[in-house]
């Protein structure tokens, strides 16, 4: 290792005197690949339903709701609101000059604006 | 950015009596770890984790927290990509979590063992399957005695009770790294029924920002990395007070909007200027040509002097031989041949006419070839004149050769003249033509010309556009897989395609015949310009005899393709490197009361409170009593602007007229530690705790059942 590297001590040593059971022998090398952590959505999934009585607050049941008011819509290139949209890209736009932009957008791009807004379709 | 500065390790573990329990605020974005009782967190890093391989030894390594991008490029990083051991505000990878505590105990001291009670924060209504999972890695890798769970916002809250800040009941409205929650607080106490949560956070507004400004400038999206859109948004970002009239502000370009863009320089270095060549400059260069030129020419002019020397030292000594030949007796003249290395005194003089020719060819001057050859047909074949009778078979097979050979040059010569002599009759009748009627010559001329010329023109066009002959000369003249083939290469096609179907299709009788072997001439790309070489040549002839007769012709120029002008390349400017960050300041931060924006179908933070108190099964007057101290913390909910338009919000969704009281925590950041380090301070922690024993004999459904009393 580099002095300087050292010298800031910020790589974890590989064994720590306070621990019981030392990150390799819980975790030993090459078995990595095959470890996969399940996302919470399936964890949460996976939780006993009898244990989330629905009468008391758990982790699912505290979320909000949708808003009552219907969700304003913004254009997705220039954030400003927007009343149309263009029926081949689907992107919200507002006014003709963002939509010869639009138009000329790549795909990609496209697809990437409708991605911040969680409306892209991908493609498999 | 501001340097990455490594948390340094502690040296006062030890001073601790194991009774002092560790206080973890466990946050989505930041770790802090410390001691109860004291008022700062003594190590704080961010609760990530990366895995590079270190590039001399190739070992994988575990680096928490930031770094020093100075330092990185030790590392290869390439297939190892930050990580949290959250999602949204839950642990969820254990081996993450693992890496993180271990460098926090490892920064707060820890020696021989951790040995001392922990208070961990978690989120409200943490799922147990997550606090199962800590527990056990706390007891069971850690040899943790004991352990208490609380949730981050009501210890932030209790804390800026305490200092005053806000009452016994009231709401605690926190916007933290992956989530916003609203808690209700009565008698010092959360009530989790009440508890809202969206799942929008820093997270997301730093999220959006960089896409927002990497999906506007596209050339520099490697300068727009995470680190710096955070950067720049806790620097510029703030909340609109009426999001509306802000981004008509910024429609109808008002000087106002241009006050607010905030530009961000990227480094840019201006390219270095060509500057004309001077006088000088120009001189010295065309000196230097000069000069080689001239040595060039005068290593030419040596090369050539000395074949001309060797040349005719050669020719010299062949001619000596040849006289010595001629001189000598026959026995003689076979030994002196052998030592020349000639075979033949004829090769000699072959050879002598060679190297003469090549000689007068050195000295530049012209050489009489073509007569000579003319001159010397009749000694060429001279076999042809003699009868058969007084020849050897060799010589008859010779003589054959020859007399082919004379045929054929004859027959040539024969076609060129008849060739010279039919022009000359079709000249004759044309300048007869002409001279009976002028007029009409002239026109069926021109007639004619226009005809050729036009029909090359439009063979051209075919070549280049691939059949575009409908007069649409569009810019697109590529062949490209839809550009329509003319008929000739369409044919090609149609040839090859069907060649290569053909191949190994029943019998092959392919080469049977003779002509089965034109199909690759049709095939040929070359054959494209056959027959069009005539009329090549008749559209010249005619053109140069318009421009004798008529005045008036001006012979088509060379059609020459218009060559699109090469697009202009701007010079990159210092601007070109500008990114202007205008609308985004309040865009972005506006996700927290929009999630729509960024397609989180949930109630942004203002209408959370509504919900919540909703939720919250109590009367009107408590409601309102609530409302009355209501807190605001969190990292995100540090930007300009958040009080005033969360108190706007709020508002909206409360019976006029509604009485609020927002305070924003002392220290938004810190709160929730402190609270912890003050909670796990007091004498009654202990019985909040949870120890191994407990765990062994309840196992996870302790969990379900652990909630602290925040009140002590």
């Amino acid at each position: 290792m580099e002095s300087e590297v050292v010298r800031t001590e910020m790589v974890l040593p590989l064994a720590l005197p306070f621990k019981k059971v030392q990150m390799a022998d819980k975790y030993p090398k090459g078995q990595s690949r095959g470890r996969q952590w399940k996302h919470l959505r399936l964890l949460l999934q996976a939780a006993d339903a009898s244990s989330m009585p629905p009468d008391r607050p758990n982790y699912l049941n505290i979320q909000s709701p949708p808003s009552i008011y219907p969700p304003k819509r913004y254009c997705d290139i220039t954030g400003f609101e927007a009343p149309y949209v263009d029926p081949r890209t689907k992107l919200r736009y507002a006014d003709p000059e963002v939509f010869k932009q639009i138009r000329m957008l790549h795909d990609d791009y496209v697809q990437r604006y409708l991605a911040l807004r969680n409306a892209s379709t991908p493609l498999k | 950015m501001p340097p990455v500065t490594r948390p340094r390790r502690q040296d006062d573990f030890a001073r601790f009596p194991s009774s002092t329990p560790i206080v973890i605020d466990n946050g989505a974005s930041t770790f802090r770890i410390g001691w109860a009782g004291e008022s700062e967190p003594r190590v704080a890093f961010r609760n990530i984790v990366q895995r590079p391989r270190h590039r001399s030894t190739g070992e994988t390594v575990s680096i928490v927290g930031d770094t020093d991008p100075a330092l990185m490029k030790f590392f290869d990083c390439t297939r190892s990509a930050i990580r949290s051991p959250f999602d949204d505000d839950v642990v969820y990878q254990f081996e993450y979590m693992e890496y993180i505590l271990d460098y926090g105990f490892d920064r707060l001291g820890a020696n021989s063992e951790v040995g001392h009670p922990i208070l961990m924060t978690e989120c409200e209504c943490n799922p147990s399957f997550s606090r199962a999972r800590m527990a056990e890695l706390l007891f069971e890798t850690y040899g943790v005695p004991s352990i208490a769970f609380g949730i981050d916002n009501a210890f932030s809250y209790k804390y800026n009770q305490k200092l005053g800040n806000c009452g016994e009941d009231g709401l605690a409205i926190s916007c933290e790294h992956g989530t916003c929650h609203v808690v209700p607080f009565l008698k010092g106490q959360p009530v989790l029924g009440g508890c809202c949560r969206t799942n929008v956070g820093g997270f997301h507004i730093t999220d959006f920002l960089r896409q927002l400004l990497s999906l506007k400038h596209p050339y520099h999206m490697a300068s727009i990395t995470w680190e710096k859109a955070e950067e720049l948004k806790k620097e510029h970002c703030y909340i609109a007070l009426d999001y509306m009239s802000e981004l008509q502000l910024f429609k109808n370009n008002k000087e106002e909007a241009e006050e607010k863009t905030r530009y961000w320089q990227l480094p840019w270095v201006p390219p270095p200027k060509e500057e004309p060549p001077s006088e000088e400059e120009l001189a010295r260069k065309a000196a230097l040509k000069e000069k080689a030129g001239q040595r060039l020419r005068e290593m030419a002019a040596a090369k050539r002097s000395q074949k001309i020397v060797e040349l005719e030292k050669k020719v010299s000594y062949l001619e000596e031989l040849m006289e010595q030949l001629d001189e000598a007796e026959e026995s003689e003249a076979t030994a002196i041949l052998g030592r020349s290395g000639y075979l033949s005194q004829q090769e000699i003089r072959s050879a002598i006419s060679k190297a003469t020719q090549s000689l007068r060819k050195a000295k530049g001057e012209s050489n009489g070839n073509e007569e000579k050859t003319d001159a010397s047909a009749a000694d060429k074949y001279p076999l042809v004149s003699v009868p058969d009778e007084n020849l050897t078979p060799e010589q008859l097979k010779e003589k054959k050769k020859q007399i082919l050979l004379k045929t054929t040059t004859e027959g040539k010569l024969r076609a060129k003249q008849r060739r010279a002599e039919e022009e000359a009759l079709r000249e004759k009748q044309e300048e007869q033509r002409r001279a009976e009627n002028p007029e009409l010559y002239l026109e069926e001329l021109r007639a004619r010309y226009s005809e050729l010329s036009e029909r090359s023109e439009q063979r051209k066009r075919q070549k280049v556009n691939g059949g575009q002959t409908n007069g649409n000369h569009s810019s697109s003249s590529g062949v490209g897989r839809g550009e329509r083939l003319n008929a000739a290469q369409k044919e090609r096609m149609r040839l090859l395609a069907s060649a290569a179907f053909d191949r190994g299709k029943g019998e092959d009788t392919f080469g049977m015949r003779d002509e089965d072997w034109l199909v690759y001439n049709k095939m040929s790309k070359d054959n494209d310009d056959d027959g069009n070489d005539d009329e090549e040549s008749e559209l010249v002839r005619i053109a140069s005899k318009l421009q004798e007769i008529d005045p008036t012709f001006v012979s088509k120029p060379e059609t020459v393709q218009p060559t699109p002008e090469p697009p202009k390349v701007r010079p990159l400017t210092a601007e070109d490197y500008r990114i202007a960050i205008g609308i985004e300041r309040f865009r972005c931060p506006e996700v927290l009361f929009q999630p729509g924006m960024i397609g989180v179908d949930q109630a942004g933070i203002d209408e959370m409170v509504s919900i919540s108190l909703r939720r919250l099964m109590e009367d009107e007057s408590v409601k309102e009593r609530l409302c009355q101290s209501i807190l605001v913390t969190g990292g995100s909910s540090l930007f300009p602007g958040m009080i005033p338009r969360l108190e706007s919000g709020i508002q909206q969704y409360r019976p006029y007229p509604a009485r609020l009281k927002l305070v924003r925590a002392a220290d938004p950041i810190l709160d929730a530690w402190r609270g912890a380090a003050a909670f796990a301070a007091s004498s009654k922690f202990g019985k909040q705790t949870f120890s191994l024993a407990d765990y062994r004999e309840h196992g996870e459904n302790l969990f379900h059942r652990h909630n602290i009393v925040y009140s002590l």
